[in-house]
């Protein structure tokens, strides 16, 4: 009975209504799979204002966090294809596949914007008895298991990066995990760990200060932002095989949502991406701005999952083997 | 141990309860890693479910030895009818909220619960139901974006169109 | 110093700065006083919210809720037995049997006078000694932090009542209901079922709103008829001797506040039930027996969450390391604003450090007058029919454990735990302990396999590195010292010191 009048309520006022215009209707609804205040959540919040100009609708952000971002995967996944509700996310379910975290991956959806790329670099203790990266590989050596390097839980940046280091060079070191690379960073500085592989952003203010020393570039070119520091390919060329490799941070909205809300969104988002005050954010912390879509953010994407499934899996932490999901080989 | 010598109704069923509940947690906690080693993820949830289980076991056993507490009864001072008609409601309440959406099931919620409990009539439990869930809506929704269940009300196009005929109406 | 001063009263004598602070104050004492509106949302929506503002008058708003929103919390613990947000925990202890006596308004009165204190004694130790502090906290180790948090978990025996084998119990309970979920260290899954939505486990708010909330009013639900507590409101400032008498004991827990507040990843919940503790340790003859309305039991946990405010700005600013989950949004929000958050921050920008010291004095102050005020209005609350109380309460709890996360799922278990803690409640279990436990349940688990993984999973190395270092020796004996006092041990070793000092009967 009330459910009825409700109906009728609704059916009178949406009768009403002014014509209804293009997409977007209304509100639109983000999801961040990761925390507010860390890096996922400030990029997201940073570019979507500059979309919401496009958009002429407010997208209304809230973070749900759990199950290294899966819960908010599988709740975008579970809405309605209609473009009204947005993935905000981080490269992590390109590795749920093999992480045995669900079936679900970045092919799924479709990329409306992939935006920025991070760049990892390996921190040292400053009283760690090595200053360059092949110092570092002499010290751990000649002492095997006394090195402590941080790491976060399989799939993150730090266990990536080790595990890439691990599959070219024999590095004998105490992995101690964390819960991401912000609590490693700061455990870096109590002495708590030696070493730690994290993303530029999260690294570049501590470096500046003095507070630790970089002693690796995971790229094939050095950086603007550590201009001293060589990428490691100078000394080791094995590893350009996966590299550019790095954390990114997209836009993606599931797979069947109309194409008019694809464009307009891609629009929005490229425009947000191209904001010069965005890109002086991201660039202030080191983050190379990407603003790709469609097949061009679709390569990029495989090519991630290709790269990380196989090194974790060669690492020893996936549970299921990349082959098994047609994933291939780089 | 404990002064408490006496026992309610339903007193030893709920320790026995929470004993079973432990023992499960623990085969549960073994389960994750067995033994592996003292940094394995399955040996904190083992400790825990074992101190569970044991504080559990001692209470059950003090429960049972302890006299029945003549003074309690149990559907006067355990389960009295207001507790159970309660917390029925607000189970059917989160069952509902998917499906049906906030306002709604809000709405319905207040007013049959204001209505028993109250016992002042029709018009006041309408009156007071639909004044707090406007504020609330106001706080959650308006002030802090919380987007609640829609389920069958398109909460959003409204606000859209309100929005729509507001600036409208300003042009 | 002339430049400190003038970046410290910026906020001051700009108007649309003040109030904004004023607003942020008032503001956040309703977002902390409704169990559902954490801080933490309420600084996270601001992000976005003031995305085109100033940063000066971003963080204005930012500084108020957050000073406002930790001393709000204790309204409704004091008021309602529900606190409405997990750093009140400590206060509903000994603030509601005040009000059940007809005492609220002065409870009010004196937990906002003390929040007020702690929040100056936090503010001018983050203005003082913020590197040296930084710099303390940061020598911290697992094992420290481990340690920390078995001090913690023993506080299990000052929340217990009556039973100290159902504190155990509740205290064990929620370590585990922590541990559910996927292992952020490894990633396995822990008693989830194979069910995505407990991947990200059990939020601890959803628990808190369940046990205290939900079942409070389940509880009350038996008392329905009962007239509710006519409230004198005869006083509310409180007299300026019991401000004296109590200072000493506000200037310790203050201490332990900045201390944990300092410390990253602990924050005003730990440090308010540690205050309580604390409290209950050192006062030797309490005029009410805690539990039942001691007024220590009130000042401890109000002065240590608030000073904690301070504490979490200390990491924050001085090297961009949030001191906790509500100055982690806050470095977001600085970052937004084209900030760089970090050890530079102080040198580059000394004028934001001196600010925002001001922001928060300003805060402190606009906290002290709104709650002094209105607080006649604040106790109707209790006044009015239960009838109409309880299924506001209820339908706040759901809105509120579903705002945490956005999730269904937690309204389901706040829900589930809303019965077990009814249950709990009447069969004397408290649910104090369970919160603790939920609390600290990480911080032990992961520090205990880190500082294990370190010291090549042996336990005599991890002993040997426990008694060569200064801080973990201290942190140690605090431990054992603790827990030997807490059993039947100490009480027979103590027995013929006791007997001396029974108060002879009044003469």
């Amino acid at each position: 009975m009330n459910r009825k009048l409700m109906g009728a309520v609704v059916a009178a006022i949406l009768a009403a209504a002014p014509a209804l215009a293009e997409f977007p209707e209304k509100d639109l609804q983000g999801i961040v799979m990761w925390g507010a205040g860390g890096s996922t959540d400030t990029v997201m919040r940073s570019v979507t204002p500059h979309a919401e100009e496009v958009l002429g609708s407010d997208v209304i952000i809230q973070n749900m966090t759990g199950g290294v971002g899966a819960i908010a995967t599988k709740y975008v996944f579970a809405q309605k294809p209609d473009g009204y509700t947005l993935l905000l996310g981080a490269e992590n379910p390109q590795l749920y596949k093999v992480m045995g975290l669900g079936e679900l991956d970045y092919s799924d959806f479709i990329p409306i914007n992939v935006l920025a790329r991070g760049v990892p670099v390996i921190v040292a203790n400053n009283d760690a008895p090595f200053d360059t990266f092949t110092e570092m590989v002499d010290y751990v050596s000649a002492h095997p298991n006394e090195v402590k390097f941080g790491t976060t839980g399989p799939g993150g940046l730090p266990s990536t990066v080790t595990a890439m280091l691990s599959s070219k060079l024999e590095l004998p070191v105490t992995e101690v995990p964390y819960d991401g690379d912000g609590p490693a960073i700061t455990a870096l500085q109590s002495g708590a760990i030696h070493v730690v592989p994290v993303v530029m952003g999260v690294a570049i203010e501590h470096v500046k200060a003095g507070r630790v020393k970089p002693i690796a570039l995971i790229d094939v070119e050095p950086n603007p932002l550590m201009p001293d520091l060589p990428p490691i390919t100078e000394e080791y060329p094995d590893f350009a095989t996966y590299l550019p490799w790095g954390p990114f941070f997209g836009v993606f909205v599931k797979k069947g949502t109309p194409d008019e809300a694809v464009e307009k969104l891609k629009e929005a988002f490229a425009a947000g991406a191209e904001n010069q005050e965005f890109k002086d954010l991201m660039a202030a912390r080191g983050y190379s701005i990407m603003n790709i879509s469609g097949d061009e953010a679709v390569q990029f994407l495989e090519k991630y999952q290709s790269v990380t499934s196989w090194l974790v899996h060669d690492a020893g932490i996936a549970k299921t083997s990349p082959e098994e999901f047609d994933i291939p080989r780089p | 141990m404990g002064p408490n010598n006496t026992r309610k109704p339903g007193e030893a069923i709920f320790a026995l309860l929470l004993a079973l509940l432990s023992l499960g947690a623990l085969v549960k906690a073994y389960g994750i890693s067995g033994f592996e080693g003292l940094s394995s993820p399955g040996a904190f949830p083992m400790a825990a479910a074992a101190v569970m289980l044991l504080s559990a076991l001692v209470v059950t056993v003090n429960t049972l030895r302890a006299s029945r507490d003549s003074d309690t009864e149990m559907f006067r001072d355990i389960l009295p009818a207001n507790a159970v008609m309660m917390a029925g409601l607000i189970l059917l309440y989160a069952i509902a909220l998917r499906p049906l959406g906030f306002l709604p099931t809000s709405l319905i919620f207040l007013f049959v619960s204001t209505l028993i409990l109250a016992k002042r009539g029709v018009i006041f439990a309408a009156v007071v139901s639909v004044l707090s869930l406007a504020i609330i809506y106001i706080v959650f929704r308006l002030v802090f974006s919380v987007l609640m269940p829609e389920g069958v009300v398109p909460e959003r196009e409204i606000l859209a169109w309100i929005a729509r005929l507001a600036s409208g109406g300003a042009e | 110093m002339i430049d400190a001063l003038q970046n410290l009263t910026i906020a001051w004598f700009d108007p649309s700065l003040l109030m904004l602070v004023a607003l942020g104050t008032f503001a956040g004492i309703y977002v902390g006083a409704i169990p559902g509106l954490s801080v933490t949302m309420a600084v996270s929506i601001l992000i976005s919210f003031t995305f085109s503002w100033d940063v000066y008058e971003a963080l204005s708003l930012m500084v108020g809720i957050y000073m406002g929103g930790v001393y709000g919390g204790s309204r409704t613990a004091i008021l309602l037995n529900i606190p409405g947000a997990p750093s009140a925990i400590a206060t509903a202890l000994d603030g509601y049997p005040l009000a059940q006596k007809g005492l609220a308004g002065e409870a009010i009165g004196l937990s906002t006078t003390m929040s007020a204190v702690g929040g100056l004694l936090g503010i001018l130790v983050l203005a003082f000694a913020a590197p040296a502090v930084s710099e303390f906290a940061l020598t911290f180790q697992p094992r420290d932090y481990m340690l920390l948090a078995i001090l913690g978990i023993l506080l299990v025996g000052s929340l217990s009542g009556e039973s100290l084998t159902k504190g155990i119990f509740a205290g064990a309970l929620g370590l585990l209901i922590g541990t559910v979920g996927l292992d952020p260290l490894t990633a396995q899954e822990r008693f989830t079922f194979g069910v995505v939505e407990l991947w990200g486990g059990i939020s601890f708010v959803a628990v808190m709103i369940g046990m205290f909330g939900v079942a409070e009013a389940l509880i009350q639900l038996r008392e329905l008829e009962m007239a509710a507590v006519k409230q004198t409101i005869s006083r509310i400032v409180p007299r300026w001797s019991d401000v004296r008498k109590y200072l000493p004991l506000s200037l310790q827990t203050s201490a332990i506040g900045v201390l944990i507040g300092a410390l990253p990843g602990t924050g005003g919940d730990i440090a308010a039930l540690m205050a309580y503790d604390h409290a209950k340790r050192v006062t030797k003859d309490p005029d009410v027996p805690f539990g039942e309305g001691a007024k220590e039991g009130l000042v401890a946990p109000e002065t240590a969450n608030n000073a904690a405010i301070g504490g979490a700005f200390i990491p924050m600013i001085t090297l961009g390391i949030p001191g906790d989950a509500v100055t982690a949004i806050i470095i977001g929000a600085l970052f937004i604003h084209g900030l760089n958050p970090g050890p530079m921050l102080m040198i580059e920008k000394p004028d934001m450090f001196w600010f925002i010291v001001g922001a928060l004095l300003l805060a402190n102050v606009f906290m002290l007058i709104f709650g002094l005020t209105g607080i006649r209005i604040f106790t109707r609350i209790v006044e009015m029919p239960r009838a109409v109380l309880i299924p506001l309460i209820l339908m706040l709890s759901i809105v509120g454990a579903f705002a945490v996360n956005n999730s269904i799922t937690d309204v389901y278990w706040m829900l589930g735990f809303g019965i077990l803690g009814y249950f709990m409640k009447l069969y004397g279990y408290q649910v104090g302990p369970v919160i603790l436990g939920v609390i600290l349940s990480r911080l032990i688990d992961e520090n205990w396999r880190r500082a294990i993984i370190s010291d090549q999973e042996s336990l005599p190395r991890l002993f040997q590195g426990i008694v060569t270092s200064p801080l973990s020796l201290v942190l140690f004996i605090a431990v054992v010292l603790i827990f030997v006092s807490q059993t039947p041990l100490w009480a027979a070793l103590m027995k013929p010191f006791r007997t001396k000092r029974t108060p002879p009967p009044d003469a």
